[in-house]
């Protein structure tokens, strides 16, 4: 039977969260398709390769010493392998870090289209119909393939994770890993500094909107020192140097959860919202009234935050 | 060094978009710019032909109005450029779109290294740069947070989750799709606008550059997306929506 597979992901002997929203996903489509659920993992040895069949039924295995670490050209070439020797219909890849560098690599492999950073998948009519965020949130798309096999990748979230089951089984496959052409040299913490924001009950945030560095000072930190806060920043404010990249939030910088998150001047892209939406409560400020701020914020403000925050500055 | 930056021309996403019959995006009322991130990929090359020499070489591909965005390259120092216009090339997915922008590197000759975003603004996919480094046969690194070059030998770091870096070594030719924040872009200089000018565009057809790939992929339709959460909106003027949320954080919520 056709195969769903759904790529495994893991780092420091532990799978990402990712795997097994994909595992959710895998079996969904596969239950629509009338296809068979399955998971394929790239690592040195098949040690994590149980872990992975307490979610899926089947599991492919590629084990191999060439990927050790990650590298785009041995998880393409592992991947391939799978493909071409378990009847694979679609492979399903996380958006993540890594998933970006090598799902559109696996898809010229095999010769197939990939829809890329989905956040919902259907059926219809036997072919799947992918849902996709474009211009920063504010439109979403729906794309297919129109080749025999596909690939697509998933936002972080798109899909629940899947709780542990059973013990499925685990298949080796062998695969030739042959002419890597990237060489890690290690991982580095490029964060470091001395300030945790992720410990603050209250974190006022400015994003793009905020202009400039004097006026990210005037604005954001003076209002989250009156309130007894963090300030912190999304990517664009840490990128312009306006403060430290300790201070980032989102997909690239820290994770909060803070009673209260004061989004100003953010519009709210997916990647800075991956690192706050379990904040308690979200109030965001933004000129742009279809700034997908609004959609996960619990009170919002159409303003300018510049005559906004030195009137909550006043009411405090 | 000789390199060629993939830049792609994107609407401000602060514009306000209406979209047409379910399929695309009212024009009239946006205003188009330099994709963020290839405005990185375009000073990251600046800089490196500051260091070793070379030329930097825009290739793109866009329908007419791109072309002022190619200048703005220019301006900024580039050397000269490729603007592939073809309405087949517009309505083509990413495959053909990295199809068309191998075409056109191999058309230069003597590339050394390919710099472009980690993503367009727009479509989001990040499936380009991958596609293209393919098509060359070349190896690729994503998300580019730093680079220095050796001779052949590049050290990248490659962004990964939560602050940390893969320090990764490679060879060229090789394409590196930029993240931002790795350089901070330079602002064209009035002398640099006016040479931009007079600076080469070669305008091509895909049939010009031998590209003719097929999409392997179909765009169905756009929407707005329907969120099933909004925001508790405050009205008033500034002092009153203060005023109204001070009150919301203190009693409803509870927070301060």
């Amino acid at each position: 039977m056709a195969k769903i597979l759904a790529i495994a992901e893991h780092r420091n002997g532990k799978l990402t969260d990712a795997t097994l929203e994909l595992c959710k996903a895998a079996k969904a489509l596969a239950s629509a398709l009338g296809a068979e659920p399955a998971a394929a993992i790239m690592a040195k040895d098949d040690a994590l390769a149980k872990e992975v069949a307490k979610y899926i039924p089947t599991v492919f295995c590629v084990a191999n010493a060439a990927l050790e670490g990650y590298t785009a050209d041995g998880y393409t070439q592992a991947i391939k392998a799978v493909v071409e020797s378990q009847d694979v219909k679609g492979v399903l890849i996380p958006h993540s870090y890594d998933g970006v560098d090598y799902a559109a690599k696996v898809a010229m492999a095999i010769g197939a289209g990939i829809v890329s950073n989905c956040n919902k998948a259907r059926v219809d009519g036997g072919k799947v119909i992918f849902t996709r965020n474009t211009y920063n949130g504010k439109i979403q798309e729906e794309k297919s393939v129109n080749t025999d096999k596909f690939v697509a990748t998933f936002e972080k979230g798109a899909y629940d994770m899947e709780a542990a089951g059973g013990a499925g089984a685990v298949t080796a496959v062998p695969a030739n890993i042959a002419s890597v052409r990237t060489k890690s040299k290690g991982i580095i913490e490029t964060m470091a500094g001395a300030v945790d924001i992720s410990q603050a009950k209250i974190i006022v945030s400015g994003g793009r909107g905020c202009k400039d560095a004097d006026k990210y000072k005037e604005f954001i930190v003076s209002l989250a020192q009156k309130l007894g806060g963090e300030y912190a920043a999304s990517r664009p404010v840490v990128d312009s140097g306006w403060t430290d990249a300790a201070r980032q939030v989102g997909q690239s910088g820290k994770t909060v959860a803070p009673d209260l998150y004061l989004a100003c001047g953010i519009s709210g892209a997916i990647q800075h919202v991956a690192g706050m939406k379990g904040s308690k409560c979200i109030v965001a400020i933004n000129k742009d009234p279809e700034a997908p701020i609004f959609n996960i914020a619990m009170y919002g403000i159409v303003g300018d935050l510049f005559e906004v925050i030195p009137q909550i500055k006043e009411k405090l | 060094m000789k390199i060629a930056v993939c830049l792609k021309q994107v609407p401000d996403m602060e514009s306000k978009f209406k979209i047409v019959e379910d399929k695309k995006i009212d024009e009239s009322q946006i205003a188009f710019k330099i994709n963020d991130f290839d405005n990185y990929a375009v000073e990251a090359a600046l800089q490196l032909k500051e260091k070793f020499g070379g030329e930097v070489v825009i290739v793109t591909c866009g329908p007419e109005r791109a072309a002022k965005d190619i200048r703005q390259a220019f301006a900024m120092g580039a050397d000269w450029g490729i603007h592939v216009n073809d309405p087949a090339v517009e309505a083509g997915d990413n495959f053909v779109v990295a199809s068309t922008l191998q075409k056109a590197i191999e058309s230069i000759g003597g590339v050394d290294l390919v710099l472009t975003g980690v993503q367009a603004e727009d479509d989001q996919a990040a499936v380009t740069g991958v596609m293209l480094a393919d098509l060359m046969g070349w190896p690729h690194c994503t998300n580019v947070k730093k680079l220095e070059v050796n001779g052949a030998a590049l050290t990248v770091n490659r962004e990964l989750e939560g602050g940390l870096n893969e320090v990764i070594e490679m060879s060229a030719p090789a394409v590196l799709t930029v993240q931002s924040g790795i350089n901070e872009p330079r602002y064209p200089t009035l002398p640099g606008i006016m040479k931009a000018k007079k600076k080469r565009l070669d305008v091509k057809k895909a049939a010009d550059i031998g590209a003719s790939a097929a999409s392997k992929t179909d765009f169905i339709k756009m929407f707005f997306p329907v969120s099933d959460h909004k925001a508790e909106i405050l009205q008033g003027d500034a002092a009153t929506v203060a005023a109204k949320l001070v009150e919301k954080l203190k009693n409803e919520a509870k927070v301060i």
